[in-house]
């Protein structure tokens, strides 16, 4: 299919639900005005700059903690993710982004991240992660999605934030009132929906290509490696589920097979025994 | 049936080319790029060691020496020893705003964990009935801004991590 085409019936397919929460809010004139506007800059597409990866990955954030059970808030776990993986992200390739880590109350054996610097995994995969090292495995592997900003290019490449700055910049000035504000935030719920449900798509339902979890995986292991941790520890966590193995739908569904997973990780041995978290 | 190896001779190459140019960084004479908004040059290849200089983001260095994970690097007349972690292999990209000019350091930075949700993101919770995701993230956002920069630092001495290896 043509990348015009493509873009097309994907913006069909899912700016209605936008459209409709413009309708609830009573601003489908402006809804209207600001559509035309987009569309006479659609085809200046430019990079993703912070300000836009920020807003699409809070949204995005929200939507897989909604889909996976909300958070464990338990305190004690919740440090320790965030600790090691402030520990990775302080030598990644953007250690200048908010990097934040959580656990999805989710039986699944997954991990996701979104834009901006949100970092999430299953208590599932949580409690296979018994020691530091495999934890910093795991995480290194999602940070390395965020710093290649994997979601961000096929937002780019599907030119489905077109025009997103040149709006937002033009309206940045006009905030004097409550109902500018309001607009601005109608204006870019409108921009942005189709770029938040086709990451939310790529993360949770379809997954990325091979090639990208392959270059993803590698990247975690030299991130856990320069940080300190040792680098077998997404070895171990893979082979673990490999031998116990689980169904396949429960178990990195998102991902490609463990088997070549593993087989494509650079030579080093297994970090240490998976066991379960304490 | 085709291996994927087969279906994707170019991955191949690729990461043969990303080994390489790994390796090709951390040798004397390659080139390296700041990635923070200040990167302080040591006088020692020491976490503790005096500081010798500092540099500004996403500036390009010549390494001149390698011991273990540190790198004695030079820019003109600013010289100086890095941990690895703290420099990158490839040129960052650019943090500019709205309005083209590079974010300051306080608009990006975990100093500013604190900040709340944009208002895109909870009118987006609001209008797809995700208020208690919501309640979640901001949960996890006040949990996060306990680790600051001081309690990591501790983390990393104790845990013998990153420059404290």
């Amino acid at each position: 299919m043509k990348p015009r085409l493509c873009f097309i019936l994907s913006a069909a397919l899912l700016v209605p639900p936008v459209v409709q929460a413009q309708l609830d809010f009573g601003k489908l004139t402006k809804a209207l005005d600001t559509g035309s506007k987009l569309a006479k800059t659609a085809k200046g597409v430019v990079g993703i700059g912070l300000p836009e990866e920020k807003i699409i990955g809070e949204s995005v954030a929200l939507e897989v903690i909604g889909q996976f059970g909300g958070l464990v808030r338990d305190e004690d776990i919740t440090r320790r993710v965030n600790l090691v993986g402030l520990a990775l992200a302080r030598y990644c390739d953007r250690p200048e982004l908010e990097w934040r880590f959580g656990v999805l109350n989710s039986s699944t054996v997954n991990a996701f991240s979104a834009p901006g610097g949100y970092v999430f995994i299953t208590r599932g995969l949580y409690d296979l992660a018994g020691t530091d090292d495999l934890l910093a495995g795991i995480l290194g592997h999602e940070i390395s999605h965020i710093t290649g900003r994997h979601a961000l290019k096929i937002i780019e490449n599907g030119e489905l934030l077109g025009g997103a700055k040149a709006l937002i910049a033009e309206r940045s000035g006009q905030f004097r009132d409550a109902e500018a504000r309001v607009n601005q935030v109608d204006a870019q719920l409108q921009q942005f929906g189709p770029s938040i449900k086709a990451t939310i798509k790529t993360i949770i339902v379809d997954g990325y290509n091979a090639p990208t979890e392959y270059a993803a995986d590698k990247g975690g292991h030299d991130l856990a490696r320069i940080t300190g941790y040792a680098p077998g520890g997404l070895r171990a966590v893979l082979q673990d589920l490999q031998a116990k193995k689980g169904d396949p739908k429960k178990i990195f569904s998102t991902h490609p097979p463990l088997k070549e997973r593993i087989k494509r990780l650079p030579d080093e041995p297994a970090a240490v025994p998976a066991s379960p978290a304490s | 049936m085709k291996s994927r190896s087969a279906s994707y001779p170019w991955l191949a190459v690729l990461l043969l080319a990303a080994a390489v140019s790994a390796g090709a960084a951390l040798a004397g004479g390659s080139s390296a790029y700041t990635k923070r908004f200040k990167t302080t040059l040591l006088a020692e290849p020491s976490p503790l060691a005096q500081p010798a200089g500092e540099l500004p983001y996403g500036r390009k260095v010549t390494v001149n020496e390698v011991r273990g994970n540190w790198l004695r690097i030079s820019d003109g007349p600013a010289a100086g020893w890095v941990f690895a972690g703290n420099l990158s292999e490839t040129k960052p990209a650019e943090n500019k705003g709205l309005d083209g000019v590079p974010l300051a350091a306080s608009d990006t930075t975990a100093t500013a964990a604190a900040r709340p949700l944009t208002p895109v993101a909870v009118e987006y919770a609001a209008r797809n009935n995700l208020v208690n995701a919501r309640d979640d993230l901001d949960w996890l956002r006040a949990q996060n801004a306990a680790v600051t920069a001081e309690v990591l630092q501790e983390f990393l001495q104790t845990q013998k991590k990153g420059e404290f290896q």
